[in-house]
């Protein structure tokens, strides 16, 4: 499952780059996900709803591996990833972020980011034990790549401090430059704003999108801040206890009585 | 996310700032073996002042000691770095021992004719030794392949238990040996049966086996040790490593293959668990035996680990010091002994929980003393 095989084979602009096709999954008796299908475009931004337990998170981590769906496939740019383990499909070019942070507290700022090196990294276990010249010249490349993606988002002061010892709001940013690290074509954001204050998240808004243009990704964004969805995203699919209830841009979910119906509990049956 | 990717005209004072942050390092291949040199250097000197100096029965506790640096260096890479509980490590230095034991007592039998000691300092003998020693370091590894294996799918608690039943098993197995052979003709008349399973003494130990080992030989283990160790940890290596003692999910989010550094840290670290084992086999005064592979060793490794800290090198090498030395101090309150020991621990336990050092180095307490005041802070609180 190689980065390289991916990106080889051209494929249509108008083509989807993750292709989701009719993925489920069940845990015993319960129907988690049904039958969930996504087409994400190249440099898309869509946002992924639903009330609490619908299923959003399990759609990541079918997407990301954690979970193996019962059925339907999963594509990325030509690759199937159907199978595949966590680490195959973040080097294969799908990368995320946790709802609740998963940073590695006793690692420093830098390490977070540098970790993703040992992804793409050839130098075994002789190379560093050696300290080859080749070991320090990739050492120096994830160094240099890390530094400047933590300068971009304005952590570089931040470097060598513990991860722990960010404040949440940084910890949430590191998060998302952690994931960046690993050079995604998708990056799939599980609820970035949460605990971030007004202020806080009218910033995270701005910064997707620029994410999103900067770093040539596809951003799939699970978010329960409904003003910050309908703002940046595209498009958005709702799910309610599994199921994909709607899908459409913006407006057309606000206005969607299934929608509604979902978040504010109501009876729909005509009878 | 107080504020969003900046443009890209970075400020000036940012790139100043990374500059001095940065310090490159050009590589020279031969460069990277000078710590090696260095350790052998000093391994040389203690070896011929050593004893000199201080007298053999100090010299033989600072033998003891590079020995259990080596085993506490080594889990520590299990242990302490990759967060996986193992207590069987005394059972991956009994194998090696044992492996190390029978190469160079039926090797010096085959090869000339006697178990005994062969040549001088680096002499013939010296070298059959060293190369059973890492041959036993290899039998070793490849248990710790086997025994990594299931650490793939068993965490905590679950897997202490696969270790510490691993260590059982070849305490069990050793037992089951025959008698050591004593003669050089029996050994070649010996038949194929008399040879297999290898009669390594049984319950009673492996006795007979030439004393090889010296400060020289120790302490370039040792060096090797620490020098593969240290510069694991600060590799990308070392980092995927610690990632998975953070965060197993995590870890595999950014792609970080964690049955592969599980399995990675079990063979190194029963790599050099075994050739220690090999060391501690020749050792003078030591007959290697069965109860060695059980679990009291084991929990000694475990304890200097955890006095030491998670993943400092230094923290468990000073913990091995203080752990071998201390029974020594000890000798003459023999009784009170284990009295000491065991509340040692327990205010270790309520005074500093993360072990002497931490997950630092011992220099990071003089370089950085702003950032490791408030990492203890942080520590602290947690």
């Amino acid at each position: 499952m190689s980065r390289s095989a991916t990106t080889s084979i051209a494929t249509p602009s108008t083509d989807a780059l993750l292709d989701v096709d009719q993925i489920g999954i069940s845990f015993g008796g319960l129907k988690a996900v049904q039958n969930f299908s996504l087409k994400l475009p190249r440099s898309g931004l869509f946002g992924l709803i639903g009330p609490n337990g619908a299923g959003k998170t399990t759609v990541f981590n079918l997407l990301t591996g954690v979970y193996q769906p019962d059925c339907g496939h999963i594509r990325l740019g030509s690759t199937q990833l159907g199978r595949g383990k966590p680490h195959e499909i973040t080097a294969a070019g799908i990368a995320r972020t946790f709802q609740n942070i998963r940073l590695f507290p006793n690692l420093t700022v830098l390490d977070n980011v540098r970790l993703a090196g040992q992804l793409r990294n050839s130098r075994g276990l002789l190379d560093t034990v050696l300290r080859t010249r080749g070991y320090h010249r990739e050492e120096n490349g994830l160094r240099e790549k890390a530094l400047n993606l933590l300068e971009i988002f304005e952590l570089q002061d931040r470097a060598e401090e513990l991860a722990s010892n960010l404040s949440y709001g940084h910890q949430r940013k590191l998060e998302i430059i952690r994931a960046l690290a690993t050079d995604p074509q998708v990056l799939l954001l599980d609820e970035p704003a949460a605990g971030l204050n007004p202020q806080e998240k009218r910033l995270l808004a701005q910064s997707i999108r620029q994410i999103r243009d900067r770093f040539q990704v596809a951003v799939l964004l699970i978010e329960h801040d409904m003003p910050l969805v309908m703002e940046i995203c595209e498009r958005i699919v709702v799910l309610d206890h599994g199921v994909t209830i709607c899908e459409g841009v913006p407006s057309e979910i606000q206005n969607d009585p299934r929608v509604i119906a979902a978040y504010l509990g109501g009876n729909l049956c005509p009878f | 996310m107080a504020n969003g990717p900046s443009s890209s005209s970075t400020s000036t004072t940012s790139a100043s700032n990374r500059e001095q942050g940065r310090e490159q390092r050009t590589g020279n291949a031969w460069l990277g073996l000078l710590p090696i040199a260095g350790g052998l250097a000093i391994a040389a000197l203690m070896h011929f002042c050593l004893p000199g100096l201080i007298g053999q029965f100090y010299a033989r506790i600072v033998t003891d000691i590079g020995i259990t640096i080596v085993l506490a260096v080594s889990l520590n890479i299990v242990n302490g770095m990759t967060g996986q509980f193992s207590i069987g490590h005394a059972g991956f230095m009994t194998l090696g021992g044992y492996t190390a034991a029978t190469i160079t007592y039926y090797g010096s039998m085959f090869l000339w004719d006697s178990a005994g000691k062969h040549g001088g300092f680096l002499g013939s003998g010296e070298w059959l030794f060293i190369a059973s020693c890492v041959a036993g370091g290899l039998f070793s590894a490849l248990a710790g392949y086997i025994v990594g294996l299931p650490s793939l799918r068993l965490r905590g608690d679950y897997l202490a238990i696969v270790t510490l039943g691993f260590g059982e098993i070849v305490r069990v197995i050793l037992q089951q040996t025959g008698k050591t052979i004593d003669s050089v003709e029996e050994f070649k008349n010996a038949g194929w049966a008399q040879l297999i399973p290898p009669p390594v003494g049984g319950a009673v130990g492996f006795d007979g086996v030439p004393k090889y080992t010296n400060l020289f030989w120790v302490y370039a283990v040792l060096t090797i040790t620490i020098v593969v160790a240290y510069r694991l940890k600060g590799s990308s290596l070392g980092r995927a490593m610690i990632s998975v003692r953070e965060d197993e999910i995590a870890a595999q989010a950014m792609g970080v293959n964690i049955s592969r550094q599980k399995v990675l840290a079990f063979v190194m670290a029963a790599f050099f668990a075994g050739v220690a084992g090999g060391l501690f086999a020749h050792e003078r005064g030591v007959i290697i035996s069965p109860k060695d592979a059980g679990f009291q060793r084991s929990f000694d490794y475990v304890i200097m680990t955890v006095l030491g800290g998670r993943g400092s090198i230094t923290g468990v090498t000073l913990a091995a010091i203080l752990l071998t030395a201390l029974p020594e101090v000890l000798r003459d309150f023999e009784q009170y002994r284990l009295i000491v020991y065991s509340l040692l621990l327990i205010f270790m336990m309520i005074v500093r929980p993360q072990g002497l050092l931490g997950i630092h180095e011992i220099w990071n307490f003089w370089q950085r003393p702003k950032s490791s005041a408030r990492s203890a802070s942080q520590e602290a609180q947690a």
